[in-house]
């Protein structure tokens, strides 16, 4: 036998249980994942409001004369109250679905509603993202494994480039280049210029090429799809349907389906971190720069609310991935 | 073939510009419009394009009516009535009258209010409304020219429910004034639409403005090179060269009461002791500090060189070591081994700069070079504002600090250097210099406070309890295409109906 060794647990042969502990196994497993999640989303927002607590400064110290309004803005903002108490009193609040009110970015104005516009910009940064990352990735892995290691290798040192880095380049050169057309009147002005100052697609796009590709995400998504498509094309069933004379490619896609769903999951935490900076750069009014803002003003019913959904997204894409993998892939279900 | 596929994506997105109205930067977006909440300078230029106070600066930065039409000071200077214009109306239609005013004032007073701006109303007992167009302000002490610290802008009354108002009242993204452009709306990516106030008083040149907000500060000259921004409010000193060679922009001067300062912790050893501090004062060259970074005046004082308090007579601190060094061996400090140390513990200082000031990271690393070369162990930490404020206003939590104070006409230092001063986190204390402050603060004759501060400069100098450093020098850059610009070095667009576009 050729080719790399089956990955551990999922070529091995399925134990057969009998129908009533497959039931509780899969009942258990699906448990753990939840209550991991539970404990994730908790877990992050717990984090977040003893790290802004503990940092130095807080929402008064930014007025002018923060000292003298000290007593009755603390009093106010629930300021005033031990970290235990502050930790409890956010839990409550989330419990009964509020998230507050903005103390700082946005004063009074409704932290729901702030994360919901600033989180949907975000969603159509971050979805078409992922997707393009994720396509790229199956793209690359079918061309290297045919043998193209010169496109992989531009890929490669292309998505080395960090995020910050990549936008900044891009953003000015493009700049500069549709400049020089406008000064030799070769183009009229376009509506998306310049970078970024203005809302465009061109500006969207920008950040999801970015997303998608910078920071060594695509390489490490390639590297992760080719992994897959090598172990499913050495793997029995796709020798079978080779022998059969059937075509391989229905086969390796429906078997790649739950890696790729792990894959996406672990990437859109990570895309969710890149996030920040791809929004911070390119003045895109995002979730990521709301909570830049959020955690420099301590505004932190805004960074609470963001990282609540944040870790929402995260987890939840966890779940469902792990889920998707247990629907699936019966192996799974028989082992928890 | 390159350059064809280029120029046919580009020619997709080509659309015609079109640019009426002025844009200028902002790296942040006011929070609140509200002139009782103000706490950056982004938002007090936003209150400057549509609040009036009650006196405003002429163009020569003297006091002079705005929404005051006359006033009469009495014979003992601690009462004033002043009569106020009678062709002003608030931007939804409503007359302004007296009791705006003093509306303005109590709400300012209003514990419950917690407004920012409190102080500049402290010296106000009371505000009466005497008729519909006539106020007496009683205050606290003599007021030798109250009218200079009447420059507050006025709100107006029925558009609250009474002086006790909050931070998050709907009139902060609402707001309506009487000056000379409305608030149009706050859009979705964080800019803010303005147009001309249709009631004012005087023609307004401009008719639409927007302030965008560029967040990342590396961006904004070039925005204004690409003529998607009109006007720059200040430039960094890096893009001068850049901006200065370009046809299309125009740089214009101005004096801001800005001075950067290296301020000393006196509140714990050794910066206690005024040898050390005046030792350390020697061993920093200023202006190798102040030449990667800009222009400017070296300064000896808590004043900028055109104020009319700087004394002339003091001297900046001259960079020499043979001097640092005698001061340093009568604190009892010995060089061994090329390092100063006393008692075998090495001399360690932490500086803490804030973040948010330009330039403070080439200033801050050069200065520790400097004192590191003269056998200091140096450690720099960059600050974000709430971090500063904890760390450094209300812990006190550092060695040397270095950061800028801007200051409004008044210049009153009293906050930084009076041993009582909400501002003072540096810890200095000398009660010489606190009679000084007091009596120029309570001074009714204008040449008594220019004496008192001058001698306040002199004392201060003396003390080192901060090294003083620099004015810099302060352009903003607009396109040519706007005209008859005249800026305010403080609120920036006071002068602004004058403005006009080509």
């Amino acid at each position: 036998m050729t080719g790399p060794a089956p990955a551990p647990g999922l070529d091995e042969p399925e134990v057969v249980l009998p129908v009533s502990r497959r039931g509780a196994r899969l009942l258990g497993a699906v448990a753990m994942r939840v209550a991991a999640f539970v404990a994730t989303v908790l877990g992050a927002v717990l984090l977040v409001e003893v790290l802004l607590t503990l940092a130095p400064g807080d929402a008064i110290d930014l007025l002018p004369n923060g000292d003298e309004l000290r007593v009755g803005l603390a009093a106010e903002w629930g300021l005033d109250k031990p970290l235990p108490e502050r930790l409890v009193a956010t839990l409550g609040r989330m419990a009964r679905g509020d998230l507050g009110t903005s103390l700082t970015w946005r004063p009074g104005a409704s932290v729901a509603e702030l994360v919901a516009d600033t989180g949907a910009r975000s969603l159509l940064l971050l979805a078409p993202a992922l997707l393009l990352g994720v396509a790229l990735a199956v793209a690359l892995g079918a061309w290297s494994a045919r043998g193209g290691t010169r496109l992989l290798r531009l890929v490669q040192a292309v998505s080395v480039v960090p995020a910050f880095l990549a936008a900044y380049v891009l953003v000015m050169g493009i700049n500069a280049a549709t400049w020089a057309l406008i000064e030799r009147g070769a183009i009229a002005r376009p509506d998306w210029f310049a970078l970024p100052d203005t809302p465009s697609a061109v500006r969207t796009a920008l950040a999801i090429g970015v997303l998608a590709v910078a920071s060594g995400g695509l390489t490490e998504m390639h590297a992760a799809c080719d992994a897959e498509l090598r172990r499913l094309r050495a793997a029995p069933f796709v020798d079978a349907a080779r022998a059969r004379g059937a075509p391989t490619w229905p086969v390796i896609l429906h078997n790649l389906v739950p890696p790729l769903a792990d894959i996406a999951a672990s990437r859109a935490a990570w895309l969710l971190g890149s996030l920040v900076v791809v929004e911070k750069l390119l003045l895109y009014s995002g979730a990521g720069a709301a909570l830049w803002q959020a955690c420099r003003l301590r505004d932190y019913p805004v960074a609470i609310g963001i990282t609540l959904v944040a870790a929402i997204v995260v987890a939840g894409t966890r779940l469902v991935a792990d889920l998707v993998r247990l629907a699936v892939d019966p192996r799974l279900r028989s082992a928890g | 073939m390159t350059r064809s596929w280029m120029l046919l994506t580009l020619a997709l997105f080509a659309l015609p510009a079109t640019a009426a109205n002025l844009r200028y930067a902002e790296d942040q977006a006011p929070a609140i419009v509200n002139p009782l909440f103000g706490s950056t300078m982004a938002e007090a230029r936003v209150n400057e394009l549509l609040f009036d106070g009650l006196y405003t600066d002429n163009q020569d930065l003297a006091t002079t009516p705005a929404l005051a039409a006359s006033g009469e000071l009495s014979p003992d200077k601690t009462e004033m009535t002043i009569t106020l214009r009678d062709d002003v109306t608030w931007q939804d239609g409503k007359p302004f009258v007296a009791n705006d005013v003093v509306f303005t004032i109590q709400a300012m007073q209003d514990k419950t209010t917690l407004s920012t701006e409190a102080g500049r109303a402290a010296f106000i007992k009371t505000a009466t409304a005497l008729d519909e167009h006539t106020v007496k302000l009683k205050f606290a002490r003599p007021e030798s020219r109250p009218e200079d610290k009447l420059l507050f802008k006025i709100l107006p009354a029925h558009a609250f429910a009474g002086t006790s108002v909050k931070r998050t009242d709907g009139f902060r993204n609402k707001p309506v004034g009487t000056g000379p452009w409305e608030l149009v709306k706050y859009n979705e990516d964080n800019s803010v639409s303005f147009t001309t106030n249709g009631s004012y008083r005087t023609p307004v040149g401009l008719s639409e403005m927007t302030m965008r907000e560029v967040s990342d500060k590396n961006y904004q000259a070039k925005l204004l090179l690409y003529e998607s921004l009109e006007a720059l409010v200040r430039v960094l000193p890096r893009d001068l060269a850049m901006l200065q060679n370009n046809r299309k922009v125009e740089l214009y001067p101005y004096q801001t009461n800005s001075w950067w300062y290296v301020g000393f912790n006196a509140t714990h050893a050794p910066y206690d002791d005024v040898n050390v501090r005046k030792a350390m004062s020697a061993l920093v060259d200023v202006p190798s500090l102040l030449a990667p970074v800009g222009t400017g005046d070296l300064l000896s004082g808590p004043f900028v060189k055109s104020s009319p308090y700087y004394n002339h007579d003091v001297n900046p601190v001259a960079n020499d070591e043979n001097a640092a060094e005698t001061l340093f061996a009568a604190a009892g400090y010995t060089k061994v081994g090329g390092a100063w140390s006393k008692g075998g513990k090495p001399l360690t200082v932490r500086i803490a700069a804030h973040q948010s000031l330009e330039s403070a990271q080439e200033v801050a690393i050069n200065l520790q070079s400097q004192l590191q070369s003269a056998g200091l162990t140096v450690n720099v930490e960059f600050l974000d504002d709430a971090a500063w404020k904890g760390r450094v206003w209300r812990e006190h939590d550092f060695d040397l600090i270095l950061s800028q104070w801007t200051f409004d006409r008044n210049e009153d230092v009293r906050e930084q250097f009076h041993s009582q001063g909400a501002r003072n986190f540096t810890g200095y204390k000398n009660p010489e210099v606190d009679a000084l402050l007091d009596k120029a603060r309570d001074a009714a004759d204008p040449f008594v406070r220019k004496t008192a501060l001058r001698e306040v400069h002199k004392r201060v100098h003396d003390d080192a309890p901060m090294v003083f450093l620099w004015t810099l020098d302060s352009y903003a850059a607009m396109s040519v295409k706007v005209k008859n610009v005249v800026i305010h070095p403080f609120y920036f667009f006071t002068f602004a109906t004058g403005w006009q576009m080509k």
